[in-house]
């Protein structure tokens, strides 16, 4: 058994077993019961897994759960503070930019990180942002709305 | 196959396009050869429900509405939520009829063991059949002055329902009710589920599309620890205590197989013409797969012009997000499956069948589903899981990877429909005559008035597993017949638009395409634009496009009367969300196979819509509170591939008669 090795989610500490090739994805979902990020594909090409390690947004499914040892990672559960959505939460919210819902943490997260970089990002950029991202209920006019929403409104 | 041993269906009351319902079991579990036949023998009866059969059923309020003493009420639904709205829909049906807020109502999804049987989630029945049911009890128990007792009562026909020029509550944009959950990560579906004691399973699947396992060697994988291989009629697999051992495991297996090819994909199409049956009428059927009048023959013969043309369409994959699991419990001869399927009466059926224990004894517990669009009707998944647990003596947990979905689920048909049509010498269409192999019935019939017709499905073999998708062979359909009316109006050098008006008597028809017009506008002053227009389960749609390039979508604009709309905002986000999927399929979106394979068994692979293929998109809705509302989810998906077909012809004179239209080059078949 591989010895624990710690991780740095939603500010708090936490600690799990990673044998080899073990994705962050599966540690996540699995041992520390954040099933916020979802699998797809496995692959790179959905973004359903996307998480931010030190604020960037990654495939979660790529990379190895070793490999993010001592690193920041945020996923949507900690997006709420206190009962309080975050502005992209509830825009989401207020513009329902889902159907089923399966794609929308990691819409959320990759838009938290587009966010942070462009305070106030074009339709055109968010667009390109986020091309990496799959909906397949095709809920992306409303995804893109609430991003702009999200960004006119201070946090 | 052996008549005897086929799938018997109890009800016809089904489309002839749900191929999947009527399809064998994926795995053959071991039984004696005897005894196995004689199972099928007896017929596993797929019976579709009453409620699907019959739309309604007297039924106790009590079936279909709780009461708590905190004054919560919870609506039963054997429904699954897989993004349409169903959760929202029902509430707003409860809380209309009882008069009571919203956050009232909780809904129970499909638990077989407390649900009642209200069909599969298909077809966009969530609407015209399970809001009426849930309304009918809601009014009743209303009607009873909310009396503890009256939930025994049977909810009689003669209940009043509220007048939807009266509604408060429905016909409102209430908000998704699950919405918080979704946004915040709490929202479970099935591949979230965890059970105390689970074990992981994988299924060791073939290297090619029709293959037999013949041996199997499992002398190094049953080193490591804690495995355990499962063999099991035609099924194998591994089960071991966490999912990376158990893919450890499956990869030391060292199987033999015996493999069939596939036939030559170049050829698929004569295969279908093969292969055709010929149409069969079934008196009484919902769902014909023959519609006839006039004398066709004779109207070609005396014709002033004929038109004969050939479309088709490839096969392509549902591709919802969620890739299917199960997690299967068995307690002595009892099976409990928490899954994610569609149709939690077929796959209990399935289950029941397929392990010789009585119905009773399976129980289903559906999860919220990551979409399905006709995917998740079997159960595939389910069965693989349940066999892994009986061998297991444990519960197992059996997750279904991308590749999985691709290579053991089942495909949206591919298609083939000859038009042949008449013409006097004003251009009137007088005889119509279409055929569909392979894909299905559904958007045979024409919204047009010709005196003269034939409409047939003719089924064929596939060689690929094939089944239900988003409004199934009417996609197929419709293009066919809006290309070709398009083709028609050319050829008479008459305006598409006024050319489809001479043939239409419907006034909701009528409107739907006179109110595009009105805001698209139509006649467009630039090349590339194209219209369709069709009736789709009650609803009327008109869809105009504006193409960019023949690979470019600008805009869509989306006329829809379907009656009285009973959440506006979740049914602009369903049918936009139609009209994106079904850019894919018009566009660039094809199963690729050789005799061997399906290539196209990844994400990398097969291309679906992005933000860069989006266009522009308006959805107008005619809300008709004097129409009762039919269903809608899914029905914008049928006019996308016509009018961009047609939107191309205006832009480059090019006629394109196959789906998809504009194969990016790396996914050229
Ligand atoms: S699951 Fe990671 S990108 Fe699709
Ligand atoms: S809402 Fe279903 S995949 Fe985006």
């Amino acid at each position: 058994m591989a010895d624990p090795i710690p991780l740095h989610v939603n500010g708090a500490e936490r600690r799990i077993t990673a044998p080899a090739g073990l994705s962050l994805l599966s540690a996540l979902r699995d041992q520390l019961d954040l099933t916020g990020a979802k699998y797809s594909c496995g692959e790179g090409q959905c973004g359903a897994c996307t998480v931010l390690i030190d604020g960037k947004p990654v495939r979660s499914c790529l990379v190895p759960a070793a490999s993010a040892a001592g690193k920041r990672i945020e996923t949507v559960e900690g997006l709420e503070r206190n009962g309080v959505l975050h502005p992209l939460q509830q825009a989401f919210l207020d513009k329902a930019a889902f159907q089923c819902g399966y794609c929308t943490p990691g819409f959320l997260m990759a838009s938290v990180a587009l966010l942070r970089r462009r305070p106030n990002p074009t339709p055109t950029q968010i667009r390109s942002e986020l091309n990496g991202h799959l909906c397949r209920c095709g809920a992306y006019p409303r995804i893109v709305e609430a991003v702009r929403i999200a960004a006119s409104r201070k946090r | 196959m052996d008549p005897k041993t086929r799938y018997k269906i109890e009800t016809f009351d089904i489309e002839p396009d749900r191929f999947e319902i009527f399809a064998p079991s994926a795995h053959r579990l071991e039984f004696s050869r005897r005894e196995f036949f004689a199972t099928l023998g007896a017929g596993i009866l797929y019976v579709i429900s009453a409620q699907d059969a019959a739309g309604q059923q007297p039924e106790r309020i009590a079936m279909r509405l709780h009461l708590a003493p905190s004054g919560l009420i919870t609506v039963l639904t054997g429904k699954v939520d897989i993004g349409q709205g169903l959760r929202t829909l029902l509430t707003q049906a409860a809380a209309e009829e009882l008069r009571v807020p919203p956050h009232q109502i909780r809904i129970q999804t499909a638990d077989t063991a407390i649900t009642p049987d209200d069909g599969g989630t298909w077809a966009s029945l969530t609407t015209p059949q399970t809001v009426p049911v849930v309304r009918r009890a809601a009014a009743a128990l209303r009607q009873a002055g909310f009396q503890p007792q009256a939930l025994q009562q049977t909810v009689a026909s003669s209940v009043t329902l509220t007048d939807p020029k009266d509604w408060k509550i429905l016909g409102t944009s209430l908000p998704t009710v699950n919405g918080r959950d979704i946004v915040t990560g709490r929202q479970q579906y099935g591949s979230d589920l965890k059970i105390e004691g689970m074990l992981h399973g994988r299924i060791l699947r073939p290297p090619s599309y029709n293959a037999t396992l013949t041996a199997l060697d499992t002398s190094q994988a049953t080193n490591l620890p804690g495995v355990r291989i499962v063999r099991d009629g035609t099924l194998a697999g591994v089960v071991a205590a966490g999912e990376s051992t158990a893919a450890a495991a499956l990869a030391l297996l060292k199987p033999q197989w015996k493999e069939s090819p596939l036939p030559d994909p170049s050829t698929l199409y004569d295969h279908f013409r093969k292969t055709a049956e010929a149409p069969v009428f079934q008196k009484g059927s919902r769902y014909p797969a023959l519609l006839e009048a006039g004398a066709v023959a004779d109207a070609m013969r005396t014709a002033a012009r004929r038109h004969q043309t050939t479309y088709t369409a490839q096969y392509i994959a549902h591709a919802a997000l969620e890739c299917r699991s199960a997690i299967a419990v068995w307690e002595g001869r009892k099976l409990t499956v928490h899954c994610g399927t569609q149709a939690p009466q077929v796959v209990r059926r399935e289950l029941a069948g397929a392990f010789r224990i009585p119905l009773a004894d399976v129980r289903l517990i559906v999860s919220t589903i990551g979409a399905g669009f006709g995917s998740k009707h079997r159960g595939e998944c389910e069965l693989e899981a349940a066999a892994l647990a009986r061998a297991a003596g444990k519960p197992v947990r059996l997750a279904w990877s991308r590749e999985d979905e691709f290579l053991a689920g089942y495909f949206r048909p591919a298609a083939l429909v000859d038009v042949n049509t008449a013409v006097d010498a004003n251009h009137r269409i007088t005889a119509w005559d279409f055929h569909n192999y392979n894909s299905g019935a559904a958007g045979i019939a024409i919204p047009y008035t010709i005196p003269n017709y034939y409409c047939g499905f003719h089924k064929s073999a596939s060689p690929l597993r094939q089944g239900s998708y988003r409004s199934l062979a009417a996609v197929a359909n419709t293009f066919a017949r809006e290309s070709h009316l398009d083709e028609l109006a050319h050829l008479a050098s008459a305006d598409p638009l006024q050319y489809r008006l001479r043939h239409i008597e419907d006034p909701r028809l009528r409107h739907v395409l006179e109110e595009g017009a009105r805001l698209f506008p139509w006649p467009s002053r630039s090349k590339g634009a194209g219209l369709a227009c069709t009736i789709e389960k009650d609803a009327r749609l008109a869809l105009f496009a504006q193409m960019e390039s023949p690979a470019k979508v600008a805009r869509l604009l989306l006329v829809f009367d379907c009656g009285a709309v009973l959440n506006p905002d979740n049914l602009r986000n369903q049918l936009t969300g139609a009209l994106i999927q079904g850019i894919g399929g018009a566009l660039f979106e094809a199963i690729r196979y050789d005799t061997r394979q399906v290539l196209t068994h990844r994400l990398s692979r097969y291309r679906l819509p992005r933000f860069a293929d989006l266009p522009a998109i308006d959805v107008h809705l005619i809300d008709r509170r004097d129409v009762p509302p039919a269903g809608a989810g899914e029905a914008g998906i049928t006019l996308v591939a016509p009018a961009l077909a047609n939107a191309i012809f205006s832009l480059t004179a090019e006629r394109r008669r196959a789906l998809p239209l504009s194969p990016s080059p790396a996914f050229k078949t």
